[in-house]
């Protein structure tokens, strides 16, 4: 074991040295090994560590001018939204963050190719970027347990769940963006997609709700305005710090401070996915050289293609109060507020499930925020370690973090709780029987699409 | 000087995902051919809105469905699948020369 004791000290030296460092040193490493040029690589990673530094900053700049509001808030009014949503550009860098995360890159497109050479899959998930969503179980996990090898299942699991429902989904997803031999094995839409699917059933057999047409263009144009960033920004600084009952000259700079935040955070992680590319290049290319042209694959892309759908805009516009009003339920604890902008990413793949009708989806999100929250609710406590463990910059004091990306995901919640039972051993277990029982249903779902194609073959001659 | 720098706008859901990788990969393709280009990314809801404000757009790139007129569109999507990207290229050094 002393290697393992070795590789755990040098990680923590590497921690020790903050995220902006001794994350992008990993990730070049990581490059080299795909074979991206030294020189490209060294660029990449000097790229990742300056959107480290942005991200920081703007969460230290956000922590300051929200904190105080936000416990101006619980101390006037008694809810106890005490976690504060930070959003996922901030979720992506704590997952990213930790060395563990870091290494799922590798893991990921390994997994992948195994999945894909037993024909468990047909789903090729080139989306680097998102295996940030798998990253993140991961280093929750191995916050929550201090075990690396339960974190790095947990992360695994994550991904060889989503997998079978990226397949699963694809042809309606195909049909909704009119594009053929695509996928989208994304960490936080393709859950939506498997919770939405028995929503979908029982109001099939309510009629009067099943017929219901909603014109998503004429709710965009109504409501259009709170879709643009900076003014929803606005709007929820300014409402926040008026329920807070602080005084104008606070009231003012919160209002613009939101906008703010919620306007740069997001340009911050444009400047690590720049550095990301020539990963992303490398990994499409060892798998593109390994399969191209031999068996009918699924490339699997992020989910923001999808998201512009009109009725994902429409739905998700409708939404946002909706989802305001339920985080006041009891049991809550997370305030609603950079991550407001990421629900077109929740109700994207569940447009075509609902027969591409409005109210629908927004019914079938209305029932699953509530659910998200409550769950998401009991590991901010998590949430907020893992943010701190890779130098997070977080006030001193009482308050949480949290994101509604993926902080109230079910799926990651789900395998978090797996990974946290006391028992070791049982944790282990657990999260291998889930890969296990995700890896048969891919299986046998592989088998019927093969049998399916065979016959369509045998039959048009 | 000014005139030769060829304006693209690359759209997606969001402006920060896919369009970024997009958007590298027109700059990559226009110093190749040896075209100035300036790249700006958006989100696809507010396409019009940045039209408006850059005056003259040469080309958009997309990732998810646009509503455009005057302006050609090229579909962005084969980038990031890696599928047919050679032909999409192509369409673009033609777009950004012609113009």
């Amino acid at each position: 074991m002393g290697w393992i004791e070795t590789l755990s000290a040098v990680v923590q030296g590497f921690l020790n040295l903050g995220a902006s460092v001794a994350i992008p040193i990993i990730l070049f490493f990581i490059a080299l090994g795909f074979r991206v040029k030294p020189g490209r690589a060294a660029r990449s990673a000097i790229t990742i560590a300056v959107g480290f530094v942005g991200i920081n900053l703007l969460i230290g700049y956000f922590m300051d001018a929200i904190s105080p509001v936000a416990k101006m808030l619980v101390e006037r009014t008694g809810i106890q939204l005490v976690a504060i949503d930070v959003g996922w550009p901030s979720a992506a860098a704590i997952a990213f963050g930790s060395p563990l995360g870091t290494l799922i890159i590798p893991v990921t497109v390994a997994v992948n190719l195994i999945l894909l050479a037993a024909r468990v899959t047909r789903t090729l998930d080139v989306d680097v970027w998102n295996y940030w969503h798998f990253a993140f179980v991961a280093s929750l996990t191995y916050i929550a347990t201090g075990d690396f090898w339960l974190g790095l299942l947990a992360g695994i699991a994550m991904f060889v769940v989503i997998l079978p429902i990226a397949d699963w989904s694809a042809p309606k997803i195909q049909e909704m963006l009119q594009t053929p031999a695509i996928s989208l094995p994304h960490g936080f839409s393709a859950p939506y997609f498997a919770l939405a699917y028995p929503v979908m059933k029982l109001f099939q057999k309510i009629p009067s709700l099943w017929n219901i047409r909603a014109d998503p263009e004429t709710i965009r144009k109504r409501f259009g305005l709170i879709g643009e960033t900076p003014v929803l920004g606005a709007i929820i600084g300014f409402a926040l710090s008026v329920a807070a009952g602080a005084d104008y000259v606070t009231v003012a700079k919160t209002t613009v401070g939101m906008a703010a935040v919620m306007v740069i955070l997001p340009r911050m992680v444009r400047i690590l996915m720049e550095g990301l590319v020539p990963l992303a290049d490398a990994i499409r290319e060892t798998f593109v050289k390994k399969y191209a042209g031999k068996r009918e694959l699924y490339i699997g892309l992020d989910s923001a293609i999808a998201i512009g759908h009109p009725v994902a805009i429409a739905a998700s516009l409708i939404l946002i109060p909706i989802f305001i009003a339920e985080s006041l339920i009891p049991g809550n604890k997370i305030l609603l507020l950079a991550d407001l902008p990421v629900i077109p990413f929740m109700v994207c793949m569940t447009v075509p499930l609902f027969n591409y009708d409005t109210v629908k989806v927004i019914i079938n999100m209305a029932i699953w925020n509530i659910v998200g929250l409550l769950l998401g609710s009991t590991i901010v406590d998590i949430y907020t370690a893992t943010a701190k463990s890779v130098g997070f910059p977080l006030p001193k004091g009482a308050l949480y973090i949290s994101s509604i990306c993926d902080g109230t995901n079910p799926l990651t919640w789900f395998l978090i709780q797996l990974g946290r039972i006391g028992w070791r051993p049982l944790a282990y277990g657990a999260l291998i029987a889930v890969i296990i029982v995700s890896i048969i249903i891919g299986y046998i779902a592989e088998r019927r699409r093969e049998e399916r194609a065979a016959k369509a073959a045998a039959t048009s001659g | 000087m000014e005139s030769d720098v060829k304006r693209v706008i690359v759209s997606c859901g969001t402006a920060i995902a896919t369009a970024t990788y997009v958007a590298s990969k027109i700059k990559e393709i226009a110093e190749e051919n040896g075209i100035k280009v300036e790249v700006t990314q958006c989100k696809a809801a507010e396409i019009n809105y940045y039209i408006s404000m850059l005056g003259k757009v040469d080309l958009i790139v997309t990732t998810t469905p646009v509503n455009v007129q005057g302006i050609p569109v090229v579909n962005g999507v084969p980038f990031l699948s890696g599928v047919g990207v050679e032909q999409v290229k192509k369409q673009i050094v033609d777009i950004l020369k012609k113009s």
